[in-house]
């Protein structure tokens, strides 16, 4: 019992209690703060992993900037006052889904990869090759890492984003009088 | 028989026997009104006439035979050839046919005035004169079947004339079936025929039978198959029961088809293949006996029927036998002379019970009665037809019922084909069948002319018929008086004419009066004299139950079948159908169930199923 | 430490993932449900990554990508439901269900 593995174990029984809490809480904006917990604790679990910098980027994008935008539209959409946030006839359904994922997931892993023990220490590179001197998860290799190896990639990703961008202005942007009309005879019935 | 294929200009007169009526048919087809259509018919009626007795004219008495063959020269098409003859037979049934055609258009435009189908009448009695001369000039089996086949749909259309009545309707029905049934015989007899001479001419069958080329065995197939076809054709036991029933149609049609020409083609038919019948014993004798059976039959059904038409549709039947039985005792010119003796006085009978419909407005008996004082013309010309009917001196039913006596008295002694104990039954079969004869006659005389007008009628009502039905009447009269003589002329029919028998003569004329007399003596105004035969009427009005026993041996099967297969039908192959249906509709129902209109529970199934067939797919790979 | 503790977590996490996606009503509480499950797939990844070793960095430069992609989806899937909230009044996906039913004359 190492104490990355207690971490490890305080952190994950904080996830997954947390998540719980974010999936059946019937108050909207506590499930939003729930989910920062998540958020918050999965980062904790990056840092034990010793994926330091994806852990920041977690902190800093996900906590910051998605929970943020989350709250907003939960109060665009006014509903801090609704406290009814499951469905009632599909929840068992969906438990069965949950369940059931959870458990194919949790066969297939736990048969496929039972025993195999992660070394946090020493940096040998399995794959062959030269192990970088620095810890594996620093700022330093994977922004050399991104920036040679996958900079195509994240050239790419930058389009995404902005198109993603435009698409998230033009969908939410004012709805027209004919959409509205259309809405009303389509959705009222 | 020689063969003229060369066309000259005789063959066209022959020709134009068929072509000219289905050129008066299409004419009558497009008049635009009744009145149009009814001079297009008795003009186109009155060319026929001419050209046939201008035709025939020249044939009468004239042993060779006029021969044409149309098919084109070479070799005719699937062996037929379009083969025209004509001879002293041919010419005076054509005669006959096409002059009571004509009577029958001239009478038929008063009697069906103002009919709304009275063109498509007209017409379809035009098409049917082409058919019948189709028949008697044919040298060519195939081409006789088609014009054999045209007459039974014109009978069949014209019987259905006045479909609103249910009678009508079943009356054509029965017919068209009946003698269909029986056409079947014809058919496969012109088959055998084509398969054993190689061709399907008549004088080709004929010379094949002459020589002896063909076997005992299809002579006597072929024989007992065109038989078949005659007694359906000619309504002979057994298949006799559809000519009464026929007599709902037009009374015309009835002088016409069902008296004159269509029910004598089947006599044509075997005088004409006469040579094949006699060559087999089976044959004659199955002709004779059916013969000797109907003529008994038909006379006694005469006797106990209460509907004027239907007594003589049954003395029609009656005397058709006994044509059929003088062939069989080759009574060759007896036959062929009593064909065309009965076509006159039979034609002049119905022709003057329209006249009787007409007046009284029905043709039951029972509805008759004293007419003789309203109706002179009709009393008279009637009056003439029953006793040529029934045989009297100076008629000429006297003559040709004579020489039927007097050729089966000939086949008693002189050696012909047909057995000595055939001819005595024909004989007095025959001479039985005179006795039955006059009595329906005087019964039918006496019921529809004397006694008391029925109190039913109001006396002024009954009137004489118009001059276009009283004329063609008195026309008829003329033959059925003189033709008499003219059928005992040497020669006519190109072979030896019967010799006058005196002491036949002598018997049959006592044998017909004293019956007449002994019902004249039964007979009280008002009363029947068939009340006499006592429980016997009731069975004879029945007709001996024979439609009964088809009812029961053919129509009740068949409609037992045809429901059968109805409720196969419904039962089991649209079982599968409405199967399909309602499978459809229960496997759509269940489908629809998943149909929640709920996006959650969508894809709450499609991760079920995507983890499911990953699951499916770790086990199964 | 064993690799498979973070995979159960991170397969305990998608589950949980699964059902708040399937049993919210609310659009956005859904959307939370599918953050769940992005982070999930981003643990799978980090813990692959630092057993493998990857000179590349594959693992976690992907963690990276499926950050950045999770904020553009939630971005857009922001604006829908913005969107849907303007123009119904209800964010509520059940309410959202589409009552009209085919006309089976027209079915072709």
């Amino acid at each position: 019992m190492t104490p990355e593995l207690v971490v490890f174990w305080l952190l994950s029984v904080l996830t997954v209690a947390s998540a719980v809490m974010v999936v059946s809480t019937p108050h909207v904006v506590h499930a939003a703060l729930w989910l920062v917990v998540t958020l918050g604790a999965v980062a904790g679990c990056f840092l034990v992993l010793t994926a330091e910098f994806v852990a920041w980027v977690q902190v800093l994008i996900y906590v910051g900037a998605v929970v943020v935008l989350l709250l907003f539209a939960l109060m665009l959409t006014r509903s801090p006052a609704s406290t009814t946030g499951a469905t009632s006839r599909n929840r068992p359904v969906a438990a069965f889904a949950g369940f059931s994922t959870f458990g194919v997931l949790a066969v297939v892993l736990t048969s496929g990869f039972r025993g195999i023990v992660l070394d946090l220490d020493s940096q040998p590179d399995q794959l062959g090759g030269a192990a970088p001197p620095e810890r594996i998860g620093d700022t330093r290799s994977v922004g050399e890492a991104i920036f040679t190896h996958w900079v195509l990639a994240f050239e790419v990703l930058s389009v995404i984003l902005l198109a993603a961008l435009i698409g998230a202005i033009v969908v939410s942007g004012r709805v027209r009088d004919r959409d509205r009309q259309e809405a009303a005879a389509g959705g009222g019935s | 028989m020689t063969e003229l294929t060369s066309v000259g200009g005789m063959p066209w007169a022959l020709a134009s026997m068929i072509g000219l009526p289905v050129l008066v048919a299409l004419l009558v087809a497009t008049a635009r009104e009744a009145s149009q259509a009814a001079r297009i018919a008795i003009a186109g009626a009155g060319a026929t006439w001419i050209v046939v007795v201008v035709a025939a004219a020249g044939q009468l008495g004239d042993d060779v035979p006029q021969a044409g063959a149309y098919a084109g020269g070479g070799e005719p098409v699937l062996g037929v050839s379009l083969a025209l003859s004509f001879d002293a037979l041919s010419a005076a049934v054509a005669v006959l046919a096409a002059t009571i055609g004509l009577l029958v258009q001239v009478y038929s435009c008063a009697y069906l005035a103002g009919d709304p189908r009275y063109r498509s009448y007209a017409c379809i009695v035009t098409v049917f004169v082409a058919a019948m001369n189709t028949v008697l000039l044919a040298d060519d089996l195939i081409v006789l079947l088609v014009g054999w086949e045209v007459m039974g749909v014109c009978s069949y259309l014209l019987i259905a004339h006045h479909w609103e009545l249910p009678a009508a309707r079943d009356g054509a029905a029965k017919a068209f079936v009946m003698t269909r049934f029986a056409d079947l015989g014809l058919l496969v007899a012109i088959i055998v025929v084509g398969a054993s001479v190689g061709s399907y001419r008549i004088s080709d069958l004929l010379v094949a039978v002459e020589s002896g080329r063909l076997s005992d065995s299809t002579i006597t197939a072929v024989g007992l198959l065109v038989l078949l076809a005659v007694v359906g054709k000619s309504a002979q036991f057994p298949l006799h029961t559809w000519l009464p029933d026929a007599m709902p149609g037009p009374t015309p049609i009835s002088a016409l088809i069902h008296a004159a020409t269509m029910v004598a083609a089947g006599v044509y038919l075997v005088a004409r293949l006469l040579p094949v019948i006699a060559a087999s014993t089976v044959t004659t004798v199955a002709l004779g006996l059916l013969a000797v059976v109907t003529m008994v039959l038909g006379a006694a059904f005469a006797l106990a029927a209460d509907d004027v038409k239907r007594v003589l549709a049954w003395s029609t039947v009656s005397q058709l036998a006994y044509m059929f039985a003088a062939l069989a005792v080759s009574g060759y010119v007896a036959a062929i002379g009593h064909l065309i003796v009965h076509g006159a006085f039979k034609a002049l009978l119905f022709l003057a019970a329209g006249c009787l419909a007409h007046a009284v407005g029905s043709t039951a008996i029972a509805a008759m009665g004293g007419l003789r004082r309203p109706m002179p013309w009709t009393f008279w010309s009637t009056t003439i037809g029953l006793a040529a009917l029934v045989g009297l001196v100076p008629t000429a039913g006297f003559f040709s019922k004579d020489a039927v006596f007097g050729a089966a008295l000939d086949a008693t002694h002189v050696q012909t084909g047909a057995p000595v104990w055939l001819a005595w039954l024909v004989l007095v079969a025959g001479l039985a069948t005179a006795v039955l004869t006059a009595a329906y006659a005087t019964r039918l005389w006496l019921l529809v002319f004397f006694g008391a007008a029925r109190a039913s009628r109001q006396a002024d009502t009954v009137h004489e018929a118009p001059a276009a039905m009283r004329v063609p009447v008195a026309v008829l009269v003329v033959p059925t008086l003189l033709l008499g003589p003219a059928v005992l002329a040497p020669g006519w029919l190109g072979a030896q004419a019967e010799p006058f028998h005196l002491g036949i003569a002598v018997l049959s004329t006592v044998l017909v009066v004293l019956p007449g007399l002994a019902v004249w003596a039964a007979w009280r105004p008002g009363v029947d004299p068939a009340r006499r035969l006592g429980r016997a009427r009731r069975v004879l009005a029945r007709e001996l139950r024979v439609d009964d026993g088809y009812d029961r041996a053919v129509v009740r099967p068949v409609g037992g079948a045809a429901r059968l297969a109805v409720g196969g039908d419904a039962d089991v192959v649209e079982a599968y159908v409405r199967g399909t249906g309602w499978g459809a509709d229960r496997s759509s129902w269940l489908l629809g169930l998943a149909q929640t209109r709920n996006v959650a529970t969508y894809v709450s199934l499609s991760v079920v199923a995507v983890v499911l067939a990953g699951v499916l797919l770790g086990v199964l790979g | 430490m064993p690799l498979l503790q973070p995979l159960l977590l991170s397969s305990a996490l998608f589950g949980i993932g699964v059902y708040g996606v399937l049993s919210r009503r609310n659009a956005v509480l859904a959307l939370m449900g599918v953050e769940l499950m992005l982070n999930a797939v981003m643990l799978n990844l980090v813990a692959f990554d630092v057993w493998l070793r990857d000179s590349l960095l594959t693992g976690q430069v992907f963690t990276l990508f499926v950050i950045a992609l999770a904020a553009a989806e939630i971005g857009l899937g922001l604006a829908i439901v913005l969107r849907l909230f303007r123009a119904y009044g209800t964010v509520d996906v059940d309410a959202l269900a589409d009552d009209r039913r085919a006309d089976p004359v027209h079915v072709t």
